[in-house]
């Protein structure tokens, strides 16, 4: 093992070289950082190229200055030394000063696009599976094809046009107009009648009691001025701990399973408990708070599994944990809620956010400044997961189809099994084993498309950094961005193999 | 049994955890009581730029960027003080914060004085050691380097301050004579200085600077300064070390990466200071409360947003998020932003088009009738209809090679200038000119600039009717062939200034002058001589006569003023356009807030 | 988990078994049942020839009276002069007008741009599409084949390539050769995009080698040459043709995320990326300067990806519409490192 990594170590090492000397001599041939100095009509213009020249050793022939580029980088390998050196812009800042700052936004950016990406299509992937040739898997292929289709800076720009815009126009005066209410109904109930299936008869009734509820929902929302205050409420936080309990159990163990339903019982009154006593901690809480929070909501769900016990132990575990940490989520999205109408006033009105990370000099607690990163990372992620989540969909679709018509799924259902244990516990598993490899590519995917999302949202992350150095020939912030990007890319790969290992027992790494 | 104590077992060890969570619970909340809204109170106004902040001191040539100019405008670093250029590019004096004028003209002297309440944002007060230093950088008195024009590495001597722009002008003055308790300074020229109106001795704080040089005081920085003599790259002497680091510091030390820990790097003497920057996000600037000059804003915080994509601009303001835009004019922009009820300010910017012909022995351009023939065919006045109408209705054709519409001189000098001869497209007259001939013209444009290729494509329809073969030599790299005779005619653009004259023996200066690409000589020695003129009316005598003679000499066309357009959201009143690079930051004092934004 | 490929031999010498038809007229009956994909394909074919059509190409005149790069004046505002609602229905009837997709701020046609736009596309699709293939099928099928020392060298260099993501080196290619036209642009990419076929490839290979049918050949003594093109690769030529049809449908969007950031193919050429990214400020004002071209992409796209689909079902009809085994072959090292 120690061996297969150093070995692996060693190669990504000799890779990165090459493909760096590959990217430097291309960008520093291709462009002229003096193009804008040579037409300038400065009295002092010779000057200003040679300044510029001297700073960026210009005169020093490509691959020459791509030796001593490389001489700086590899300074990056000795440890704790921090004598890493990428280099200077035109402008003359540091590469490895601006490059950490892009990196973060980036990383929280593409990291949250990539799980929604993985957890949605692989959702989505089983439900059309299990539904395979219905209207909704139909219309589902439809739509994945479609978005694969869609350049990706058309969605982000007409996210802008229509959501953010939209919806922050509908908030000037948010009342939701007959049309919508029966159409959002319509489509709901349409989702709900595909999902639950059966018979005609059956479909029908759960199309119009889902169409009808959920369109009486909105009504209620719209006229109550919910989306000014929105808030669960208590009743609402009541309802829904317990359909997460049941809904918990119900997936993973199956309701007649009484210790998993009493784990899941168990999780649901603490959560209702601390709902109502936590509220003062809440005001005063930080972002340390809210992780140690969610770390003692885990413990409590694994420890409370535990210790009801029963015949399957890590059934029981896993029921509690999902159990508290989804209610605990619950909990703070409520919290967060109240927060809003505090937020609405910071920005006038108008909460979704089309540029940028942040608003500029927003004070607040953690409430507030969690639910500006929320309008402001919103519609770039959903840009973004877009363009990889129709991938997970087909594959994870296709994967469980493939997995469903082996024998041992067939072994499964002969001995009796009920259906949702077939799917979750034998087929779910060896499904992602080919999704492992996707997520690796993707990875890089989503780099790359994060040049144009972080363009067209303005977030000042790696992609920005790449195609503003790129156009006026920086080229050294380029190779800072390269480094990075190739690392990551190697690393995924390097970890979708070890995921692969060890999800399928025929693979051992040496 | 054995169940019951593991159970008891698990029910101590959850009740010491949750002990230990409670107690780091307590170390992670925050002060804070019930949610309120701590957002800046009091008018605010928000500014799109497209390129981040990189610099304090935008004098330098690697921070020499547009936004940092902008932050220098404000902060009084750069264009502000003695003065400042209005949206007619006219220099206004801001005699609040101090005065100046000049006492002499032979030899030409000026003084500066301050106003007695000028101070840093810091509390210091503005004096004559401050000027003294503004001075010592941008006069390079210093300096006793010689420059490898090749590699731009020094080879003898010294250079201390490195600046964008030039020293030409302010190089020829003396070491200042400080006066009135140490408020002001004199300038002493030996040869005349034409611009030297637009000379501002305010620039970094000298208390600052002489605090990383390692001195207790400006007044110790002063000392040094005027101890030392004048540089001279023929005879070098060691360098000073204490001016070494000083320099150092005003060259590179405030170049930063992230808001500074140091504040010392914020002191200002202008109406606003840097607050807070987050890299790529936003820069947030407060007033200067011990600024006691004239431009007072009404304003409490300018905050700069970072769009990069002039497309985001537009959705930003529609969406709330800025208050002012100065996104690529387009008509489509324009309209967009009607339609949202934004103010829309239109106008020209400082930039424009033009074609400018290669004169040399054996080019096609060499016979003086086939140069005008191919001007009569240039279809301006469609290019200008098809570029800059659309934005800008009321925009008309540049007539001129030196003025701008705007600028007072204009209209006298175009109609005396020959540029009607150009009014029309004259197809006939170009084929009589021509006479039978048909010239090949190879034509350089920017591939890169769609105004540039719409320009050639409509070059390209008229001069072929007249009988003209244009060869289409457009290239992403054109910059790179400027003046290296591979094409007989460019279009290109030039930035002007505006106001002072600096541009002037660049572009039309003797053969071999760093912008005259088109080995065009009838106006060198003319333009050269401007330089040194003391009386503004022959200045102006002399550019008449240079534009005259460009046309006379059919050395090219000024096509059009790029059009400008400002968005600006209805809650900001007192915004108006300028088209040089301060854009609608120019009259940020007059800015108001309509209602005060929570 | 092998695939029920039998193996396909031109020289006939090997027949295959249980099959009354070969195995290629099989695929292909299975191609042409799929409605769907048929469809698909057929539209592509529809809509690039009615662009050649339209404006022509290179010297040889279309049958539209303007080109993509001539000035007109100003007809209705520059909106489109396209009628589609008949005059029964209250509409002016069904009619194309002067510039039926509008004009540009300067008077060019916007139909005729559009028509150019397409033709382009389908340029950077099927020039990149094809060299990509070839020099991944090339690399792929000499390092699946001999294994050894060549293979890791092969596959080291393309390592080095597939670090950089797409859109990365696309961006530096456009850069460094957006300005020379389109079908070098198309060249170019296509050498830096092959990587994912040359792996595909070279896993097949790595199978097949070892099939009988090979091994058969080999010892009838057939040449390394005889063997790879006209032994193996018939048999592996499946995956090359749905991953070359799918990175058609990449490339076309790559050509219009590079459109975007300034890199792709330059006016006055026309690219769609180019004309949506170039009238994004027209959104709101002048809608149909960005949805003409936003329309042709789309389509394309899609339908392109309609017939990698149905291909990929025509060719491996046990796995409806996935390939698993051509994707796990993708992991770059487990071939080696790991042991299966």
């Amino acid at each position: 093992m120690v061996s297969f990594i150093l070995r692996r170590i060693l190669v990504s090492i000799l890779i990165l070289i090459a493909a760096s000397f590959l990217m430097y001599m291309l960008v520093a041939y291709s462009s002229d950082p003096l193009a804008n100095l040579r037409s300038s009509s400065s009295p002092n213009k010779d000057r200003l190229i040679a300044d510029l020249v001297s700073r960026l050793q210009l005169d020093v022939p490509p691959p020459l200055r791509w030796g001593l580029w490389l001489g700086g980088a590899a300074k990056c390998l000795i440890p704790f030394a921090n004598s890493c050196d990428l280099g200077s812009t035109i402008s003359n800042a540091q590469v490895t000063d601006i490059l950490p700052q892009a990196l973060l936004s980036t990383v929280q950016l593409v990291t949250l696009a990539l799980i929604l990406a993985i957890v949605f299509g692989i959702m989505i992937g089983i439900v059309t599976a299990l539904r395979q040739y219905s209207g909704l898997d139909n219309t589902v292929t439809f739509i994945s094809f479609f978005l694969y289709s869609l350049p990706a800076f058309l969605v982000a720009v007409l996210l802008k046009e229509f959501i953010a815009i939209g919806f922050n126009n509908f908030l000037r005066d948010p009342v939701v107009s007959w049309f919508w209410i029966l159409l959002i109904g319509i489509v709901v109930g349409a989702i709900w009648q595909s999902l639950i299936g059966g018979e005609a008869r059956r479909r029908l009734i759960v199309f119009a009691i889902s169409g009808a509820g959920t369109a009486v929902l909105i009504w209620l929302m719209s006229a109550t001025g919910w989306f000014e205050k929105p808030g669960i409420g208590p009743v609402g936080m009541v309802v829904l701990i317990a359909a997460i309990a049941i809904g918990a159990t119900a997936l993973m163990a199956g309701l007649q399973n009484r210790k998993a339903l009493i784990t899941a019982g168990i999780n649901a009154v603490i959560a209702i408990a601390s709902y109502f006593a936590m509220q003062p901690l809440f005001a005063i809480s930080s972002i340390g708070t809210l992780i140690i929070l969610g770390i003692v909501a885990l413990i409590v769900g694994l420890v409370s599994g535990y210790l009801v016990g029963g015949y399957d132990r890590g059934q029981n575990l896993r029921v509690g944990a999902v159990t508290a940490v989804l209610s605990s989520a619950l909990i703070l999205v409520d919290r967060a809620m109240q927060a809003w109408p505090t937020y609405l006033g910071d920005v006038n009105n108008r909460p979704i956010a089309t540029i940028g990370s942040s608003t500029p000099n927003l004070g607040g607690d953690v409430w507030v400044t969690g639910i500006d990163s929320f309008t402001h990372l919103a519609l770039p992620t959903v840009a973004l997961l877009l363009i990889s989540f129709a991938s997970y969909t087909r594959y994870s679709r296709a994967g469980l189809l493939e997995v469903m018509n082996q024998d041992y799924i067939r072994t499964a259902r002969a001995k009796g099994l009920p259906e949702r244990t077939v799917v979750i516990r034998h087929a779910f598993r060896n499904m992602l084993i080919p999704l492992t490899t996707l997520v690796a590519f993707d990875v890089g995917a989503l780099l790359g498309g994060a040049i144009i999302t972080e363009r067209v949202f303005g977030i000042p992350g790696m992609g920005n950094l790449f195609s503003s150095a790129l156009g006026p020939g920086d080229i050294n912030p380029v190779m800072g961005y390269f480094l990075v990007i190739a690392a990551m890319a190697i690393l995924f790969n390097f970890l979708a193999d070890l995921a692969y290992a060890s999800l399928d027992p025929r693979v051992r790494v040496r | 049994m054995r169940i019951k104590q593991r159970t008891v077992r698990s029910a101590v060890s959850a009740v010491a955890i949750a002990g230990i969570a409670a107690l780091a619970l307590a170390a992670c909340t925050t002060s804070g009581n019930a949610p309120q809204s701590t957002a800046a109170q009091g008018g605010k106004v928000t500014v799109a730029v497209v390129n981040d902040f990189t610099s304090f001191n935008n004098q330098t040539p690697q921070a020499n960027l547009d936004t940092n100019g902008q932050v220098g405008y404000l902060d009084g670093s750069y264009g502000t003080g003695f003065q400042y250029i209005d949206n007619n590019y006219k220099i206004v004096h801001d005699d609040k914060f101090g005065t100046f004028k000049k006492v002499s003209d032979n030899p030409m002297t000026v003084k500066y004085t301050l106003n007695k309440d000028d101070k840093w944002s810091d509390g210091q007060p503005v004096t004559a050691d401050d000027m003294v230093l503004a001075w010592a950088i941008a006069s390079g008195h210093y300096d006793d380097a010689t420059i490898d024009p090749g590699t731009g590495k020094v080879t003898t001597g010294t250079q201390y301050f490195s600046i964008a722009a030039s020293t030409a002008g302010i190089d020829a003055t003396a070491y200042p004579t400080v006066g009135d308790n140490n408020t002001s300074i004199t300038l002493v020229y030996s040869t005349p200085y034409v611009d030297w109106e637009l000379v501002n001795p305010i620039a970094q704080p000298a208390h600052i600077v002489a605090k990383k040089a390692g001195l207790s005081s400006a007044a110790d920085l002063t000392k040094l300064l005027k101890g030392l003599p004048k540089g001279d790259p023929a005879k070098p002497v060691a360098p000073n070390a204490t001016l070494l680091k000083a320099a150092a510091f005003v060259n590179t030390g405030y170049d930063v990466t992230a808001f500074p820990t140091d504040k010392d790097l914020l002191v200002a003497s202008g109406p606003f200071v840097v607050s807070s920057w987050t890299p790529g996000q936003s820069l947030t600037m407060v007033r200067n409360k011990y600024y006691a000059g004239g431009l007072k804003p009404n304003v409490d915080t300018i905050v700069f947003r970072f769009i990069g994509d002039a497309n985001a601009q537009v959705t930003a303001l529609q969406n709330g998020e800025v208050d002012i835009i100065n996104p690529q004019a387009s008509a489509d922009t324009l309209n967009a932003l009607k339609n949202t009820g934004a103010t829309v300010l239109a106008g020209d910017q400082a930039s424009y088009d033009h074609l400018d012909l290669t004169f040399s022995q054996s080019g096609v351009f060499s016979d003086k009738a086939v140069r005008q023939a191919f001007l009569k065919t240039i279809p301006r006045q469609q290019i200008l209809d098809s570029i800059v109408t659309p934005v800008n209705p009321k925009a008309k054709v540049l007539n001129s090679q030196i003025f701008l519409p705007n600028q007072s001189e204009y209209a006298a000098s175009v109609k005396g200038n020959g540029s009607s001869a150009y009014d029309k497209v004259d197809i006939a007259g170009a084929k009589a000119l021509l006479a039978g001939k048909t010239p090949t013209v190879t034509l350089m444009y920017n591939t890169k600039n769609p105004n540039r290729v719409d320009e050639f494509q409509a070059i390209q329809a008229s001069a072929t009717q007249a009988g003209f073969k244009i060869v289409d030599a457009g290239s992403p790299d054109w910059s790179k062939k400027l003046g290296d005779g591979t094409y007989d005619a460019v279009l290109f653009g030039w930035i002007s200034p505006g106001a002072g004259t600096s541009a002037l023996p660049q572009i039309f200066g003797p053969v071999g002058s760093g912008g005259n690409y088109n080995n065009y000589g009838g106006t060198g020695k003319l333009a050269v001589s401007t330089q040194t003129m003391t009386n503004p009316s022959d200045v102006v005598k002399a550019e008449n006569q240079i534009d005259k003679q460009t046309f006379t000499d059919a050395y090219g066309l000024p096509l059009f003023q790029l059009p400008g357009i400002f968005g600006v959201s209805t809650n900001v009143t007192g915004v108006k356009y300028m088209g040089n690079q301060n854009g609608p930051f120019w009259n940020f004092w007059e800015w108001s807030v309509k209602k005060a934004t929570k | 988990m092998t695939i029920d490929n039998t193996p396909i031999v031109a020289d006939e010498a090997v027949v295959p078994e249980k099959a009354p038809e070969s195995e290629g007229r099989l695929i292909l009956r299975r191609f042409l049942g799929n409605k769907f994909a048929v469809a698909s394909i057929v539209i592509v074919i529809l809509i690039i020839a009615f662009s050649i059509s339209a404006i022509g190409i290179g010297p040889i005149p279309g049958w539209w009276k303007y080109g993509f790069k001539a000035l007109n004046p100003q007809v209705n505002a520059g909106n489109p002069t396209i009628s589609l609602v008949p005059q029964w229905l209250g509409g002016k009837g069904i009619s194309l007008g002067d510039h039926p997709f509008g004009q540009d701020r300067i008077g060019k046609d916007y139909f005729a741009m559009v028509m150019r736009g397409i033709q382009n596309s389908a340029l950077v699709m099927v020039v990149l599409g094809g060299i990509a293939s070839f020099v991944g099928v090339v690399v792929g099928a000499i390092a699946g084949y001999f294994r050894g020392v060549i293979d890791a060298i092969l596959m080291r260099i393309t390592d080095v390539f597939i670090v950089i993501p797409a859109l990365v080196i696309g961006s530096v290619v456009g850069h460094w050769v957006g300005g020379l036209g389109a079908p070098l642009l198309a060249i170019m990419l296509g050498f830096f995009s092959w990587m994912g076929i040359a792996r595909l490839v070279r896993g097949e290979f790595l199978s097949l080698r070892e099939r009988e049918f090979v091994e058969a050949a080999r010892v009838a003594g057939a040449s390394d040459r005889r063997i790879i093109f006209k032994h193996i690769l018939p048999n592996a030529i499946g995956v090359v043709i749905v991953s070359s049809t799918l990175i058609m449908a990449t490339a076309i969007l790559l050509e219009t995320a590079l459109s975007f950031l300034g890199y792709g193919i330059q006016a006055p050429d026309v690219s769609l990326g180019g004309l949506i990214s170039s009238n994004e400020s027209a959104f709101q004002t002048r809608p149909w300067l960005f949805w003409w071209p936003g329309f042709f992409i789309v389509t394309l796209a899609l339908l392109v990806n309609f017939v990698g689909d149905g291909l990929r079902d025509a060719f491996d009809p046990r796995h409806r519409r996935f390939k698993l085994r051509a994707m796990r072959e993708q992991i770059p090292e487990p071939a080696e490192e790991a042991k299966l």
